[in-house]
Formats: structure tokens, C-alpha cells, sequence
């Protein structure tokens, strides 16, 4: 047995009832809806966008036509309900009676407008429905237009930061002394005020309006100290009121609103009541929140269901795009109550709590509301937060040990179909999959999955899905920071400097966030490094940033001795060099002379003070330093090629002595080696160097990324090239490469297996960047290809490898 | 809605360069058929101050460019062989630290309107800096000729919130600033964007898509800042629009918007990356559209938001 | 205290180190800041590696030859490596640094 149900008002309130009711007794009633705007019920806290142009009516439509339709719901739109018979029990509109059973008045409220003279002037708008909104919006339509808005609370605030987006000038009156006043305390109606300004709002506070001014329409507004300000337009939101006078007439129970009990029932059983219309225990409702509480409790009325509104604690918002506040509670100041306020002047937050009887009982926030829910639930529920009274205006991130700030934490908690690796469109899933099938290294799930293979941009999130599903299983491998000094990887240091061009040591520890003055030994060589590498003109080399053999330019032995290692270009020497090099070996008492891997002679057991000396007997003679020490290029191993050798297809020498000349005195991230061979014989294992060179007939094939040391590894081909010209620049390019992008102490071969042989045959395969990158090279040559020997043969640096001071001779006492 | 997704759109390719050390290198793009084009871009690189990207980058700021002859743009071969004549390059700057360029890039032809513009301060006033109209001639015109204080309009609001906006029926009877025209030209959505500059000055860059050949058929807005996702991080949904499914904010009085973490989908990336992406999408990751950008904003070096749009 | 001239500040690199031959060996001098110098022995306890030739960090050196660091403020060596190295007092007046000649002798005795 269907019964008549007739709802009078077609707002946000009665629409939910509506909904309530149409799902869970679909065809117990029979419902007739009256409005008085001709249209449906759309979402009113969401107007002001669309005044802002911000969201269009479409879109804050709540209930559509459709939707009345599939419901059986009789619509009255633009149809005014005349009056009420409750004996009859039938409704009056203007185009016919209706008969109910059960009615709800859902009247709302109409705007209070100020009875100043002049208030009902055309141009003089309340701003409360769909239809003001137009207005407003069309007169903003007119050139230099200016709007007035009196009242400077979250409605007016609203209006006038869409009428100012409308391109209208605006001025907002306020009569209290700070805006949003009942909403926010002082400090953050200043801050309010100060951002509303930035747009171009003009706001007076304290301004008591007098007069609206004008002939046929608005043309100004006087206030009570005689400014008199031009207005196009006047918009009234001071305020709304119950509208009553509906109920008032059918003899209801009213008071400031349609008193209702706790069940949504006025004075005549029959008759319900929800929204802004009515008056629950002395209080009246603006926000959206109570509404909705209002009308799942008067739908169950309607069902037969036991149910109580109850007044709660309320948050309030003020939709202005990029304001961000938040305010729930009370927070005026009182007796008893303690203040909780954290300021960031230069991030423009303030943020203050009021707490009473160790109980959070308001929040006010501004510029950072990421916690407001948090803290509106604490004062809902009353809980007593006198345990993290310290924390509790941080957030919950700093209660219960911050469990969320881990990084571990958050991959844990992503969802099986989170993307973890975009280039190959690997989820987390799929990972897990991988690790519980077996996976138990970044590169198990490479190969497996193929996450992280490509630009690798991933690779620390893979190792963090790794570390969460295996636990104490995973090590972290690649993630780690460079040192103690900073949490940052190498990659991310390197990435740094580049990006933020930190082209000094102070500027990476005091941009990047070092926890050490001046770094330790591990990061300060590889900054010292990266510094130079990049920004080879700005940068200068420190020397107290290297490790003793590059600052020495000698390798330290166990003992405390240096070796000593004149270059020789291509492994040629001459009889003069020979004999300078005996004759040095003597003069210094070298203990032992051994020809090197390298194809050179290395004088070991030269004591400290002597360097100097001995490099300036050496440079005499035309010799310099062969860099043994160094992480730069070494040797370039050479076989004899065309010149002597039967086999020999090229002139493999003459191409290592240029390649030599060409690379000596760079700094790399670790030593390169390398090495040219004439023939396929490959007499010079040029095949196992970090950049190996086999000519063969038609040209020259270039390896790369050998080693023959703790790792042994045969070279990739890089490319194939015809003539010497090519080999070299190819060489050249692959080296500065290098230098732009190795991990300090990756030996090329550890480098390429990071960013894979494609990705450098691809970018040097390009030749204006293999342009590009030799000529930094030879830029950063112009500075660097100097003989540190020819350097430090001086009185001046001899001094430097002296003691200070001999103390040994002088008298003890 | 099938014939919806085939109508002309009005970007044709998208691509994003990332710098590494000084060069500006390809990381990603949606060519769509337009394979020896993104063949020839792949193989191409920029310094700073080179060619389109390069450009941006140096200047930092959007820059438009009109018609390829003569110009510095460096794949002009290849662009017009593609049919593509015009481009607009949009730096990224964390703080003062450049993390890629969107290259998006139109082909003229009478029929595609829309608007690509960016406006920059002068006198405290956003001026028109340039913009690609395609054949929104008079609207073009318009725009040269207004100006916006802070606060005024799509760029003066942009400007003055620093946040992306998206605002709605431009031409219909709502008046957006230059209404008339934009409602003449067809345009019906406008999103607004502040682009920081590594000098600290901001720009606004704006995408006036029109219904016929639009630039998206879905916009996203996502704000990732700390005063609004508070430590969990990740991005919450604040604004959008989608042809298939309608509005995409949601009234937060009623609903959690929408969320999304670090890493997780293609937003997720950005989040995660600070790079923004343009890529066919797939199924899931386009919401059933063929491509997808999404471009991360910074304030100062963090950031603070992103916006994506679909095609 | 018989306080001993070794010589002017800037003779010594900032964040790096000489040394001064003595009788009780070699002490080497780090210069860790442009107004700071500690005085300690040049001789790693676990290898004998020249402290002098490794990194200055901090108010810290890190020995060349296996890492070990040693805090110069204590003589103390970090973490699980477990030695002490010599220290001195020294001083800067008028820009020369000066060490304390006494507790070089005691070195020596000890």
C-alpha cells in the first residue's frame, strides 16, 4: 500500500531524504516534489565555482530530470506552494492541490538582507540560489565593471573571489574586525585577508554599511564613515534565516527556524522538517554536513525506523582555489583553555589548537590543512590527547613513531596494480610474483620481469618492493647514500651538481644537506670529482679532496715509499729516456726497477721528500708522468703494427701514441686502460681493456668495458669505424661520457653494466653529440692536460713534501 | 562516444626531453603514426639554448613557435613531412634546477582551433607573451589585445592562486574575460597552469580546448603539496573533467577524493619521477583515451602539483 | 708548557696536513679549519700508514693506507677499529703554530 509523501523544497537535505527513502522503501510512497527555482536539487555549496567559471551547472547537478523519472517522483518545479491544509492534509500550489500522508518541509533559508536605505535597488543581489548566481555572473560581464560584497564570511568571501576571477574589481565589506570571524580567529583572518588582497580584493573590516546609493540602480555604497564606494553590483551575504513563514502560516511550531524533535517531526506528526529551514534544540544549520544527518534521520522516520539527529561538531571550508584553511570547533580563547599555535611566516601556515580538560575542542588552520580531518576527528570524538601533547600540532605522522614516514612503509602499502616501472609496464604484483617465484636481486627481477631494464629510473622502487616482500632477506644495494655525510647516492649527487649547478664544494654541503662540515674520505673525492668533470672551468681540482697517490702523483707503497712511472707514449721510448731513467733509479737509491704490464718502467721505494727531485731529473730529460696513481687514463698498450709486423693491418702504434696525447692528464672516475691492437691477433689484449682497439682491414672495431683485474671481462663491441679519425673521436667521446656520468670508483665496465652498452652506443651513435662531448672534453683538457711532475719540480713544491719543521736537531729542554 | 574519439585533435605529437648534464634528451612521447618524426627526434639532442627545447630551457619559459622555416627549430625536415607546423616547449623547473621539457607540437590546418598561450608579467600585469591559436584567428587577436591584473580572468587567477585551474563553458553564457570570441571560436574549456621560472617569476600557461578538435578530452588536476596531502605524500584528485565520465572532483564533504601514491600508475610516476610523461596510454592508465600527458608542477623545488591530460 | 714555533698556518693546507720530524717520531699537523690546528702522530697503530698523506675531514683524518679514521680532538680511532693515536696541544699566535714542546718530551718518555 503506497501513501502519499509530499516534499516542499527541492534542496540538498530533502534530496538525500529522497534518495534514503526512494532505496530502501522504493514502493511504499508515492512523492510529489515542489520547488520554487524551476529545477531540481543541485549541489548549493558548490555554486560558487560555478560563479568563478570554475565548474559549470552541469556539473553540480545532483538529481536530474532522469532521476526524478526512474523514481516515480512528481515533480513541481517553479510552482510556489501557496499554503498548507493540515486538516484536509492537503498541500496548496499554485496549479492544484496535493494530498499526503506524511509531508516534509524542506523551505531552507533566505538571505537576511541588510534594511539599509537602497537595499532593494536592482543591482542589489543575495547570493543564495542558481538564479542569483546568472545575475551575478552577468554582470560581470561588463567591462570595469565593480562589485561590492557586504559580508565577509565563507559565503561572501566566496563571491568575491569569483567575481574578481570574473575580471569585475570587488571590495568586501566586513563589519566585524577580521573576516571568516566565527569561522577563524584573528590570525588567520589576517593571513585570509593578505591572500584575498594578492588577488586583487580590496577587504575593509570594520566597515558598517550605511546606505546603497543610486537612481534607477545600484550605483555606490556609503558607509557609516562617508566613504561612498562605486558599485555596479551589490552582493548581500550577511547571513541567512529559516525560511519559516510557509510553516508559520499552517500554524507549525516556530521559533528561529521549524522546531523539530530529535526525529525530524514539527509540532504535527504528519509533518517533517530538514534542512535550513529548521530549529533543532535552539540551534540552526548552514552547513552541509547536519543536513545530510537531518535527512537520513527523517527518512527513517518516514520507514518506521527509531532514529535521532544529534548535533555535531562542524569543519568549515572556504572553496577559494589555492586558499587553503580549515577551522572545526571552538576556539575562542577562555578560562581553562591552553593554546597550541605553530607559525612558518615564509610558507604563510599558521596553525592553532584550543584544548580544554586535556581534550582537543577547536582547530584552526591556514595554509596547511593536510591534518585538519585528523584533528576534527580528535574533537568529535573528544579523545583525550594529553599523551601526545607535545606532537599534536605536527600531526599524525609524529604519533605512534611515525610508522608512515617510511619509505619501506609506503611500498609496502601500494597495491598489487601499482605501476612500479613505466617503461615496461611492470605493476607491483607482477614483481612480488617474480620474488616469491625466486627473485632475490634487482637483477633476478630484471631479467624476470623486465622492471627496471630500461631508463632504470625505477630501480630504487623495485629494491624497495624487494626489501618489503623479502624482509631481512634484501640488502639494499643500490640505494645507499654516497657516505655518512648525506643520505643521497652517488646518482643523485652527480644528478645534483648538474641540475642545480652546484659548482663548488661548500655549495653541494650546504645545498644538498651534508651532516658534516666538509664531507670524509668517501664523498669528498668523488665530489671533488663529479665537481671537476662537470664544470671543468669553474671548478678548480682540490688536492686535499684526493687520495694520497693522486695528491702525491705517486702511488704510496706499503711502506711509506712512493713508485715513480714516467709515461711512454704508446710504450715507445728512446735510449735517452732509457738512460735518464738509470740514471734517476741511481741517483735515488730506487731499490727496485720493474717494467709494467703497461709496457713502462716503474721505479719503486722512492722516498717521500725526494718526488720532486726525481721528477724534475725525469721532465729534464722529457719524460712525465705516467699517472699510474691516477683514476685517468694509464696506458694505452700498443702492439707494432704495420710498421714491423707482418700482420699488422693499421698503424697501431702510431694510433695508441695519439690516442695517449690525446687523453693523458683526464680525470675519470676510476683508471682506464686501454690498449690498440694491430691485427686480430690482438698482441696488445686490447680485449680486456676498458677501452680496447683491434684494427683490422677495413677499419678499426672498438671494445669497451674490459677488465683483467678481481672481475675478468672480455670487451663489448661498441662500433665498428673506418679511419683513425673515427676511432679516435669515438674513444674520446666514450671517455667523456664517462666522465659525465660514471659513479665515482665504477670502472667502465661496472658503468656500462648501470646504464647498458645501447643506451652509450645510441647517444654516441648521434653525431652532434659525439661533437658535443669531445669538445667538453678538449674543453676540460684545456685545463686539466697539465704534467703534475713539470708542476711540482719546483723549490716551491719541494718545500710542500718537506717537514715542516725538524725538531730532531733541536735541544729537548 | 566512438565517433567522439575520432575527431581531430588538436596537439598532434607530445614529447617529453629530460636534460642530462648539459643536453636535452628524448625520455618519452606519443607520436602517434607519426614514426619517421619520432624516429628523427629520437636521434636528435639539444643543448641548452639549442633547437625548440633547448630554447625553453634557456629562457625558461614556454615558447612558441609558428611555422618551422627559417627558425631555430632543429627537425624542420622531419616536422614538415609530418605535417606538423607548429610547436609550443614547456620547461619544468624545480626551484632553479630544469627536470625536462613537454614539447607539444599542432599542424595548422582551418578547421583545428584551440588555444595554447603564455602570458608573463610586465608592470604587474600578465601580458600575452605568444600563443598557437591554430585557426582561431580573431580570438588570437583578442587575446593580443587584453591583459589581466592578478586575481582577473583564467591567467590573472592562476597567476594570483599559484594553482592550476581548470575553468568550464568559456564561451557559453558564462562570462570567461574574453568570452564573445572564445564562444565565436568554439573553445569551451580552459586550463590554466603556473609555470614557475627558474628566476622565481611565474608565467601562466594556458590550454583553451575547443569541442571540434580538442586539445583533451579529459583533464586532471592533482595536488600533491604537503599543506594538502600531509605525510602520507602521494596526490589527491582536486578538479577535473572527462567526456566519458563526466566531472572527476568530487565534494570532499561527502567523499575522499581521489588518491593516488608515489609510483603508483602513470601519475604515480610523475609523483615519483618529478618528469612528466607523455605516452600512448594504455587501456587502464588512459581511462579508454589513446594518449595521455601529464606534467608535473614545482613551487620552489617541491612539487606541487600535476595535471594530466587525455586525448 | 714550552711552546715550540713550527712555522706560519698557511704553510699547512686547509683540510690537509704536514708534518715535523721529532724525536719521538713524526707528528703531523692538520689544519682542519683556516684558525684550527691539532697535532697527533703521523703513524696509524694498526699498519703504521702515514697520517699525514690521508684525507682531513671534519676535525677527523682518515688514514691512506686501510681507512681508519681517528678523531684528532681525542687521538681516538672510530667506529670498531679500536687505537689511539698520540695527540699534542698546539696553538696559533699571530698566525704560527705552536706545540707544546713538554708534551712532546713526555711522548717521548711514555
Amino acid at each position: 500500500m503506497t501513501r502519499n509523501l509530499v516534499v516542499i523544497g527541492a534542496g540538498m537535505a530533502s534530496g538525500r531524504a529522497l534518495e534514503h527513502l526512494t532505496d530502501t522503501a522504493p514502493d511504499d510512497w508515492s512523492i510529489t516534489l515542489f520547488n520554487a527555482e524551476p529545477r531540481g536539487n543541485y549541489n548549493r555549496i558548490m555554486l560558487s565555482p560555478v560563479l568563478s567559471g570554475e565548474k559549470s551547472y552541469a556539473e553540480i547537478v545532483t538529481h536530474d530530470d532522469g532521476w526524478y523519472e526512474e523514481r516515480g517522483i512528481a515533480c513541481r518545479f517553479g510552482e510556489k506552494v501557496q499554503r498548507i491544509d493540515r486538516d484536509r492534509k492537503v498541500v496548496v500550489g499554485e496549479h492544484g492541490e496535493v494530498p499526503y500522508d506524511k509531508l516534509i518541509l524542506a523551505t531552507g533559508s533566505s538571505p537576511f538582507i541588510i534594511p539599509c536605505p537602497g537595499h532593494d535597488l536592482p543591482g542589489v543581489i543575495a547570493y543564495r540560489d542558481l538564479d542569483d548566481t546568472n545575475a551575478m555572473i552577468e554582470a560581470s560581464g561588463m567591462q570595469g565593471a565593480k562589485a561590492v560584497v557586504i559580508g565577509g564570511g565563507l559565503l561572501g568571501l566566496e563571491a568575491a573571489a569569483g567575481l574578481r576571477l570574473r575580471g569585475m574589481e570587488v571590495t568586501v565589506l566586513h563589519l566585524a574586525g577580521h573576516l571568516m570571524e566565527r569561522q577563524l580567529d584573528e590570525a588567520a583572518g589576517y593571513l585570509l585577508q593578505k591572500d584575498l588582497e594578492s588577488r586583487g580584493i580590496t577587504v575593509r573590516t570594520g566597515a558598517s554599511t550605511k546606505e546603497i546609493v543610486g537612481e534607477d540602480r545600484v550605483e555606490a555604497v556609503r558607509l557609516e564613515d562617508g566613504t561612498e564606494l562605486p558599485a555596479d553590483l551589490v552582493v548581500m551575504a550577511v547571513g541567512i534565516r529559516p525560511a519559516v513563514q510557509l510553516a508559520k502560516e499552517s500554524g507549525l511550531a516556530t521559533g528561529k527556524g521549524i522546531h523539530v524533535d530529535d526525529a525530524m517531526i514539527t509540532s504535527d506528526e504528519d509533518i517533517l522538517a530538514v534542512g535550513e529551514c529548521i530549529e533543532h534544540r535552539g540551534a540552526i544549520f548552514g552547513l552541509v554536513a547536519p543536513l545530510y544527518d537531518q535527512a537520513k534521520v527523517a527518512a527513517q522516520t518516514l520507514i518506521g525506523e527509531a532514529a535521532e539527529f544529534r548535533q555535531k561538531q562542524l569543519s568549515t571550508k572556504l572553496k577559494v582555489t589555492g586558499v587553503d584553511l580549515f577551522s572545526a570547533g571552538d576556539f575562542a580563547d577562555g578560562e581553562g583553555r591552553e593554546d597550541i599555535v605553530y607559525r612558518d611566516p615564509a610558507r604563510g601556515v599558521y596553525k592553532r589548537l584550543v584544548i580544554e580538560d586535556d581534550r582537543l575542542i577547536g582547530a584552526v588552520m591556514y595554509g596547511d590543512t593536510a591534518d585538519g580531518n585528523w584533528f576534527f576527528g580528535l574533537i568529535k570524538d573528544g579523545e583525550d590527547v594529553s599523551e601526545m601533547r607535545e606532537t599534536l600540532i605536527f600531526g599524525p605522522a609524529y604519533q605512534g613513531g611515525g610508522a608512515t614516514a617510511d619509505p619501506l612503509a609506503a611500498v609496502a602499502a601500494l597495491p598489487a596494480d601499482a605501476e612500479i616501472c613505466g617503461c615496461n609496464g611492470v605493476c607491483k604484483g607482477r614483481i612480488v610474483e617474480a620474488i616469491e617465484g625466486g627473485a632475490t636481486s634487482l637483477a633476478d627481477v630484471k631479467a624476470t620481469t623486465k622492471a627496471s631494464a630500461s631508463c632504470g629510473t625505477c630501480t630504487g622502487l623495485v629494491e624497495q618492493v624487494l626489501a618489503a616482500t623479502l624482509g631481512d632477506d634484501f640488502a639494499m644495494p643500490t640505494a645507499q647514500p654516497i657516505c655518512g655525510c648525506t643520505e643521497l647516492t652517488h646518482e643523485d649527487v652527480r644528478r645534483l651538481i648538474k641540475a642545480r649547478e652546484l659548482k663548488s664544494q661548500p655549495a653541494v654541503w650546504q645545498e644538498l644537506g651534508w651532516s658534516t662540515p666538509n664531507g670524509c674520505h668517501v664523498c669528498r673525492p668523488a665530489v671533488n670529482f663529479y665537481l671537476l668533470a662537470d664544470w671543468p672551468l669553474e671548478y678548480a681540482d682540490d688536492p686535499q679532496s684526493r687520495f694520497v697517490n693522486e695528491r702525491k702523483h705517486a702511488n704510496i707503497q706499503k711502506d711509506g715509499t712512493f713508485s715513480v712511472v714516467p709515461r711512454m707514449w704508446g710504450g715507445i721510448t728512446t735510449p735517452q729516456e732509457l738512460r735518464a731513467i738509470a740514471d734517476a733509479a741511481e741517483k735515488y737509491d730506487v731499490p727496485t726497477v720493474k717494467v709494467t704490464g703497461g709496457q713502462r718502467i716503474d721505479l719503486l721505494g722512492v722516498k717521500g721528500e725526494d718526488l720532486p727531485k726525481i721528477w724534475g731529473d725525469l721532465n729534464a730529460a722529457g719524460l712525465v708522468s705516467g699517472h699510474a696513481y691516477s683514476k685517468g687514463l694509464r696506458t694505452v698498450k700498443t702492439c707494432v703494427g704495420t710498421d714491423h709486423c707482418r700482420f699488422g693491418t693499421q698503424d697501431s702504434t702510431g694510433l695508441g701514441v695519439k690516442l695517449e696525447k690525446r687523453l693523458w692528464g683526464s680525470w675519470t672516475p676510476h683508471k682506464v686502460k686501454m690498449a690498440v691492437s694491430g691485427c686480430p691477433r690482438n698482441c696488445a689484449e686490447a680485449t680486456c681493456k676498458d677501452v680496447g682497439i683491434v684494427c683490422v682491414d677495413s677499419g678499426f672495431e672498438i671494445g669497451v668495458g674490459g677488465a683483467a683485474g678481481m672481475d675478468v671481462k672480455e670487451v663489448e663491441p661498441l662500433v665498428k669505424v673506418a679511419t683513425e679519425d673515427e676511432a679516435i673521436e669515438w674513444t674520446v667521446a666514450f671517455v667523456q661520457l664517462y666522465r659525465e656520468h660514471g659513479k665515482y670508483l665504477d670502472r667502465p665496465y661496472k658503468w656500462l653494466a648501470k646504464v647498458g652498452l645501447p643506451w652509450v652506443q645510441e647517444t654516441l651513435g648521434d653525431a652532434e653529440t659525439r661533437a658535443a662531448l669531445v669538445a667538453r672534453f678538449d674543453l676540460s683538457q684545456s685545463v686539466y692536460q697539465k704534467d703534475p711532475w713539470a708542476e711540482h719540480a719546483t723549490p716551491e713544491a719541494e718545500r710542500t713534501f718537506a717537514p715542516l719543521a725538524d725538531l730532531t736537531l733541536e735541544a729537548a729542554e | 562516444m566512438d565517433a567522439a574519439v575520432q575527431t581531430k585533435t588538436f596537439v598532434e605529437v607530445s614529447e617529453v626531453w629530460v636534460p642530462e648534464g648539459d643536453t636535452l634528451r628524448l625520455s618519452g612521447g606519443d607520436y602517434g603514426p607519426m614514426r619517421a618524426f619520432e624516429e628523427a627526434s629520437r636521434r636528435t639532442s639539444f643543448a641548452r639554448g639549442e633547437g625548440l627545447p633547448g630554447r625553453a630551457w634557456a629562457e625558461g619559459k614556454p615558447i612558441v613557435l609558428k611555422g618551422f622555416d627559417g627558425s631555430y627549430f632543429k627537425r624542420t625536415e622531419a616536422a614538415k613531412a609530418a605535417g606538423l607546423t607548429s610547436a609550443v616547449a614547456i620547461p619544468v623547473f624545480a626551484g632553479k634546477s630544469l627536470k625536462a621539457v613537454l614539447v607539444t607540437l599542432c599542424a595548422d590546418d582551418d578547421t583545428c582551433t584551440g588555444a595554447i598561450e603564455v602570458w608573463t608579467e610586465a608592470e604587474g600585469l600578465l601580458m600575452l607573451d605568444d600563443g598557437y591559436y591554430g585557426a582561431a584567428k580573431h580570438f588570437e587577436w583578442v587575446s593580443q589585445h587584453t591583459h589581466f591584473p592578478k586575481g582577473q580572468g583564467l591567467p590573472g587567477g592562476v597567476w594570483a592562486s599559484g594553482t592550476p585551474t581548470l575553468m568550464r563553458d568559456l564561451g557559453s553564457g558564462y562570462r570567461f574575460i574574453r568570452a564573445d570570441s572564445a564562444g565565436k571560436a568554439g573553445l569551451t574549456t580552459g586550463l590554466g597552469l603556473p609555470v614557475p621560472r627558474p628566476g622565481g617569476e611565474t608565467c601562466v600557461l594556458t590550454l583553451l580546448s575547443a569541442r571540434g578538435t580538442p586539445i583533451a578530452r579529459r583533464f586532471e588536476i592533482w595536488d600533491a603539496r604537503a599543506a594538502k596531502v600531509g605525510s602520507r605524500g602521494g596526490a589527491v584528485l582536486i578538479d577535473g573533467l572527462c567526456e566519458r565520465e563526466g566531472p572527476l572532483w568530487t565534494d570532499d564533504t561527502q567523499e575522499e577524493p581521489r588518491r593516488v601514491a608515489a609510483w603508483q600508475g602513470a601519475i604515480g610516476r610523475v609523483l615519483g619521477s618529478g618528469v612528466p610523461l607523455a605516452e600512448p596510454a594504455t587501456q587502464a592508465a588512459g581511462h579508454g583515451y589513446a594518449s595521455l600527458v601529464a606534467l608535473p608542477i614545482f613551487r620552489g623545488d617541491e612539487m606541487a602539483f600535476v595535471v594530466a591530460w587525455y586525448c | 708548557m714550552s711552546w715550540i714555533d713550527l712555522g706560519a698556518i698557511d704553510d699547512v693546507p686547509e683540510r690537509g696536513a704536514r708534518i715535523v720530524r721529532t724525536r719521538a717520531g713524526c707528528v703531523a699537523l692538520f689544519r682542519t679549519g683556516p684558525e684550527e690546528v691539532f697535532a697527533a702522530s703521523n703513524t696509524c697503530p694498526h699498519k703504521g700508514g702515514p697520517l699525514s698523506e690521508g684525507i682531513v675531514h671534519g676535525r677527523k683524518v682518515t688514514c691512506p693506507l686501510h681507512n681508519w679514521v681517528f678523531d684528532l680532538e681525542t687521538g681516538e680511532a672510530e667506529g670498531a677499529d679500536d687505537g689511539r693515536i698520540a695527540t699534542y696541544p698546539v696553538r696559533l699566535e699571530g698566525g704560527r703554530i705552536l706545540i707544546d714542546g713538554d708534551a712532546l718530551a713526555v711522548g717521548r718518555a711514555a
